[in-house]
């Protein structure tokens, strides 16, 4: 059998790595088969479903596609949400590897936010779904989605590196961080858009940077208009603050893990 | 104080390349007041209520060749010294340098993911041991048929006895050609006969100048496939040297 590695560039192999983790990971969390595609469409939903109910319908305030406008701050949130809530188990999950041998570990947040970003992808679907609901047309302004779906990863991004380090340091705060990112949902303007909200709970939402976020959605998906600039600038702002807090902190804890999980 | 570890985790030593060699190693946990480790980071942070030694001053020096068996007390830091060696857990204090691709069994359950089938642990084993995944994927046939899992290697983990998943793990290490093999109480799981398939693979490996460091209780299967002994306790090397010689010295003690 010839299976030799030879001096193969570092990139190819960080690829491969990253590729082995996030789809272990997939079949760990979210099994095989068809039905998990089903699960990844239907999790948001479960997730907020409620809202969406009661803001569309029971609390129907005869604006425009609540829906959609509603949506548009479920789907990235979802993906922020399942991203710390993978990310503060990534490593307990992988403690067989981590004990028995070594490989980049700082590839291990990365790998949680692909792992959701796949589900992700499926719940996607939700906005055009919402858009056909509300017979709301694609302008010009869907272009800016890539930007909206890029500031959503990088959010998830960011946020993993200290979700991993607390999963490590104290497993016993998942719920709590858990409650923490849904406050930070609901101190955004996610049930009800930014234009809906006055005085100055309105000047102050913006410092939220889920609020550019599901506004930048809104902007490109149901308003039909171009995003501000802040929308995008606060949310990528808040990104490279958090990575640049957080991984140094996660490259000096992460090469001592195996004492941790041991 | 030093903490310098070298490795090269993936690449091949090349025929006689490999060597490992600890200089005054020391491996330090610290405790909150609840007993849980701290991180480095968390020891900045807080207050360290306690500190213990994994390892302390630890010297070993391992040529092509080499089988060491690493004997003591349940505790005394044989599984650390094999995690140092294995690059998994770095040294606090002194210098661990080993070169050659590693191939280790540590974890109890061999480092599978018992949810995964024994296919996708094999994909995934393989590549972070330093396997391309095309190369992993390319040779999984002949590596199912290596395992001698039959059907089951396409079933999870979970329904493997501890003799299958070692037989999945030793088939993992077999494919990555390592120079330097580390095993941690795998004696104590297998059968008869996968017994003599570990023994004759780690005396190959070391003739053609691997390195074999093996830790357990069952010295009889150890010295047959290492010559020489490290007599560990309290995380210190108490004597290192011939196997006989040197468990022969642990047992009067």
């Amino acid at each position: 059998m010839a299976m030799t590695a030879g001096s193969r560039p570092r990139a190819r192999r960080m690829r491969d790595v990253l590729t082995v983790l996030t789809r272990s990971d997939l079949q760990v969390r979210y099994g095989r088969g068809r039905l998990r595609f089903l699960k990844w469409v239907l999790d948001p939903i479960a997730a907020l479903g409620i809202y969406l109910l009661l803001v569309a319908f029971v609390l129907d305030q005869g604006t425009l596609a609540t829906g959609l406008s509603l949506a548009c701050a479920i789907v990235p949130f979802q993906l922020l949400l399942s991203s710390i809530v993978n990310a503060i188990s990534a490593v307990q999950l992988r403690s067989s590897i981590i004990l028995n041998m070594r490989f980049p570990r700082l590839l291990i947040p990365v790998s949680s936010v692909l792992t959701e970003s796949v589900a992700f992808v499926a719940t996607l679907l939700l906005l055009p779904a919402m858009m056909l609901a509300y017979g709301i047309a694609p302008t010009t302004a869907i272009l800016w989605l890539p930007l909206c779906l890029a500031a959503t990863v990088a959010l998830a991004l960011a946020f993993a590196y200290p979700a991993t380090l607390v999963g490590v340091w104290y497993p016993e705060l998942q719920p709590f961080v858990v409650s923490v990112a849904r406050a930070a949902f609901f101190l955004a303007p996610g049930l009800v858009a930014l234009d809906l909200v006055g005085g100055l709970t309105r000047e102050l939402l913006p410092f939220n940077p889920l609020t550019g976020l599901f506004e930048s959605y809104r902007d490109a998906l149901l308003y039909g208009q171009s995003p501000q600039a802040w929308e995008f600038l606060v949310p990528f702002a808040a990104a490279a603050v958090v990575l640049a807090v957080s991984l140094p902190v996660y490259v000096r804890d992460q090469a001592r893990l195996a004492k941790l999980v041991g | 104080m030093s903490a310098v570890s070298v490795d090269t985790v993936g690449e091949r030593a090349g025929v006689g390349g490999a060597q490992a060699r600890l200089e005054n190693v020391g491996v330090r946990f610290d405790f909150d007041r609840l007993g849980r480790v701290l991180s480095p980071t968390l020891t900045r942070l807080r207050k360290v209520h306690a500190t213990a030694w994994g390892l302390r001053h630890v010297q070993l020096s391992m040529e092509p060749g080499t089988g060491v068996a690493l004997v003591g007390p349940t505790g005394s830091g044989k599984t650390t010294l094999l995690r140092v060696l294995a690059g998994v857990i770095p040294p606090d204090e002194g210098t661990a340098e080993v070169t050659g691709r590693i191939g280790s069994l540590l974890a109890t359950d061999a480092g599978l993911e018992s949810l995964l089938t024994g296919r996708e642990n094999a994909e995934l084993l393989g590549v972070l041991a330093g396997i391309s995944l095309d190369e992993t994927r390319a040779t999984m046939d002949e590596f199912a048929a290596r395992t001698r899992l039959g059907d089951a290697f396409d079933r999870p983990v979970h329904t493997y006895s501890v003799g299958m998943r070692a037989r999945l793990g030793l088939a993992v290490i077999q494919a990555i050609r390592p120079d330097v093999l580390l095993l941690d109480e795998v004696f104590e799981a297998l059968d008869h006969e996968f017994r003599g398939i570990v023994e004759d693979y780690a005396r190959e490996l070391r003739e053609r100048g691997g390195i074999v460091a093996a830790a357990g209780h069952d010295h009889t299967a150890l010295q047959r496939i290492c010559p020489r002994a490290a007599w560990l306790a309290r995380g210190q090397i108490l004597a290192e040297g011939d196997f006989a010689e040197v468990v022969a010295a642990y047992r009067r003690a």
